[in-house]
């Protein structure tokens, strides 16, 4: 599944993409066609309910589209690509809501993502304290979630997202629990990644600043895209 | 600091996380196992004294009335069966448990006074009872109980009876047994002029033929001159008479009970774990985690209870065993041995219970949409 990306080649592509809640009474997604680049950063911004994170999850292989298929790399996500498999290895997922496991520790919640891709222990153990060190969390790593500040466990989310080294960032909303400075600081940290890493990144958003200062700029309303 | 976090010790700290339930249901799996482990291993060592005794006495064939479950047999009959060419001697008997205080039964015996079963016994102390006298003999583990000696009086359903002679037995059933005159014991029981069983000594197997072949033609013979009893050879008798196949049933009930509740505890535990992590499991999914990964953690949780508990009722069962060897009441019935074979099968059980309950709750977990089980609150 996994051949070299060139940035700028194609990396994801959704045709047609339609998703319908509650026995089609509720579209959350209307037909959507996007195309995004490889190293490309693309911020998706909407009014609540637009369906901005419905396209996020069906881009990041977290959920199934009613219509429409999406393809990673020309392969369609759940037909030629396995969705556990893209998830483990080819994005990394950023939520707005941190999602870290409360019983672990932050170098364990990292390492958890690679428990699903078969990595040594020591390795993934160094593996996760270095990545949380690049995070500036080198003296946190043994803190449990509810000993960290929120934008800690952003931090450490990202670098759990990261764990596996994918090809994608998906962020959704990364900033929504965070305050101005802590905000700032971890967008500063993304796009770091992503031209440091050559990575894609795709940021939902509803600030307004976040999306105007993103290469490209999806506006999303009633599940259509608009521009 | 090295943290290294493992599948086992992801699975752990989840067990860890809700330490009154996880202690709950250990309790739960535990006392299952612990009452198979004390039950069954009580009804096989009892099984085991029987064959011991068996074998010490000399006793190759057992005849019991066939097809019932309480066995009466007119006594006359021996005579038929000593008539057998391959029998050597033939020993009548009665066997009951009875209450002798209100704190302490034991296996009661009836012999004739010339049995040959009392030439494997040792007399410590006293003289071998006589027929027709109200005399008995008493094991020296039962005699120990009792606090009785020589000389001394015992009364048994309401008749008094003088300790003629204390003896040391090989097994538990004889430790802690009493043995008085067939005629005795045939009128406390109601049984005049009817036994039990007959136990019978072949002669020597002719060379060339095996002990197995020796002892079936042998019974087939005793059956055939004897229409509506049943020859059972020892080993096979010693693990179906009554009193055995009554303590394999209730054993194999109670526990068979006892494990079904401790399966439950571990299979409500496992639901409601996986109810409670939903959300959790929604972020394994999106991290990449197959369904077969959740299975496997919720499954590794569950067995790591099953077998924590199957430790734990292992040591509560032989614990329990000790005690009850050790109690006058259970005595002269319960052996606290255990064979390993028994330990290894009841740790596969609750290894296997842990599974059995852990399944449905593992497969509902890993069907969850990461989408909706990240939506869940």
């Amino acid at each position: 599944m996994s051949s070299p990306i060139s940035a700028g080649s194609l990396i994801l592509e959704a045709r047609g993409l339609t998703k319908s809640y509650d026995e089609g009474r509720v579209e959350a997604l209307r037909g959507v066609d996007v195309k995004i680049d490889a190293g490309e950063y693309v911020a998706i911004s909407g009014p609540s309910g637009s369906g901005k994170s419905t396209l996020l999850h069906l881009l990041g292989g977290l959920d199934t589209a009613t219509q429409g298929q999406v393809f990673f790399k020309g392969s369609q996500l759940g037909k030629t690509v396995d969705l556990d498999s893209y998830r483990s290895h080819q994005v990394g997922f950023i939520f707005q809501a941190f999602y870290l496991l409360p019983t672990l520790r932050a170098v364990e919640n990292v390492q958890v993502a690679m428990l699903a891709v078969n990595q040594r222990a020591n390795h993934r153990a160094g593996r996760a304290a270095a990545l949380l060190e690049e995070m500036g969390l080198q003296a946190r790593m043994h803190h449990f979630p509810n000993q960290l500040s929120a934008g800690e466990r952003q931090r450490v989310a990202i670098a759990r997202a990261l764990a596996n080294d994918p090809t994608i960032l998906l962020a959704d909303e990364p900033t929504g629990n965070l305050d101005s400075v802590n905000s700032a600081h971890i967008m500063d940290l993304l796009r770091g990644i992503r031209e440091q890493r050559g990575m894609t990144l795709i940021i939902v958003t509803h600030e307004n600043d976040i999306a105007h200062n993103a290469p490209r700029h999806i506006r999303i309303r009633d599940g259509k895209i608009e521009s | 600091m090295d943290s290294q976090l493992s599948f086992t010790g992801f699975a752990w700290k989840n067990l860890w996380r809700r330490r009154l339930r996880t202690l709950l249901t250990l309790v739960g799996i535990t006392m299952g196992i612990g009452a198979f482990v004390a039950l069954v291993g009580f009804s096989r060592a009892f099984e085991h004294e029987w064959m011991r005794m068996y074998t010490s006495s000399g006793i190759d064939i057992a005849v019991v009335q066939r097809n019932l479950l309480s066995s009466s047999i007119d006594e006359s009959l021996a005579t038929k069966i000593s008539a057998v060419p391959d029998v050597a001697q033939v020993a009548p008997m009665i066997f009951n448990l009875m209450d002798l205080t209100p704190e302490v039964n034991a296996l009661v015996y009836g012999w004739r006074a010339n049995s040959y079963e009392l030439d494997s016994l040792t007399l410590l102390s006293g003289h071998r009872f006589h027929d027709g006298a109200p005399e008995i003999l008493l094991g020296d583990l039962l005699a120990s109980n009792l606090g009785k000696k020589a000389g001394d009086m015992l009364s048994i359903q309401g008749t008094s009876f003088t300790v003629a002679g204390i003896y040391h037995g090989s097994t538990a059933l004889e430790a802690g047994a009493v043995i008085m005159p067939l005629d005795q014991m045939q009128i406390i029981a109601g049984m005049e002029g009817k036994v039990t069983a007959f136990h019978v000594k072949l002669r020597p197997a002719p060379a060339g033929e095996s002990y197995d072949e020796y002892v079936k033609g042998a019974s087939a013979a005793i059956e055939a001159a004897l229409p509506g009893t049943r020859a059972y050879p020892a080993a096979e008798r010693a693990a179906n008479n009554q009193i055995v196949a009554l303590a394999h049933s209730v054993a194999w009930g109670t526990s068979a009970i006892a494990l079904l509740i401790g399966i439950l505890g571990i299979a409500n535990t496992m639901a409601m774990s996986v109810f409670e992590r939903t959300r959790e499991i929604g972020i394994l999914r999106a991290l990449g985690w197959k369904g077969r990964h959740v299975i496997l953690l919720i499954l590794t949780e569950a067995t790591a209870l099953g077998f924590a508990g199957g430790l734990l009722g292992i040591a509560v069962g032989w614990g329990a065993l000790r005690l009850l060897s050790t109690l006058p009441q259970t005595a002269s019935i319960v052996s606290a041995s255990v064979s390993p074979l028994h330990l290894f099968e009841s740790l596969i059980i609750a290894i296997a219970s842990g599974l059995l309950a852990g399944a449905y709750p593992a497969w509902r977990g890993a069907r969850l949409s990461p989408v909706e089980a990240l939506r869940y609150e």
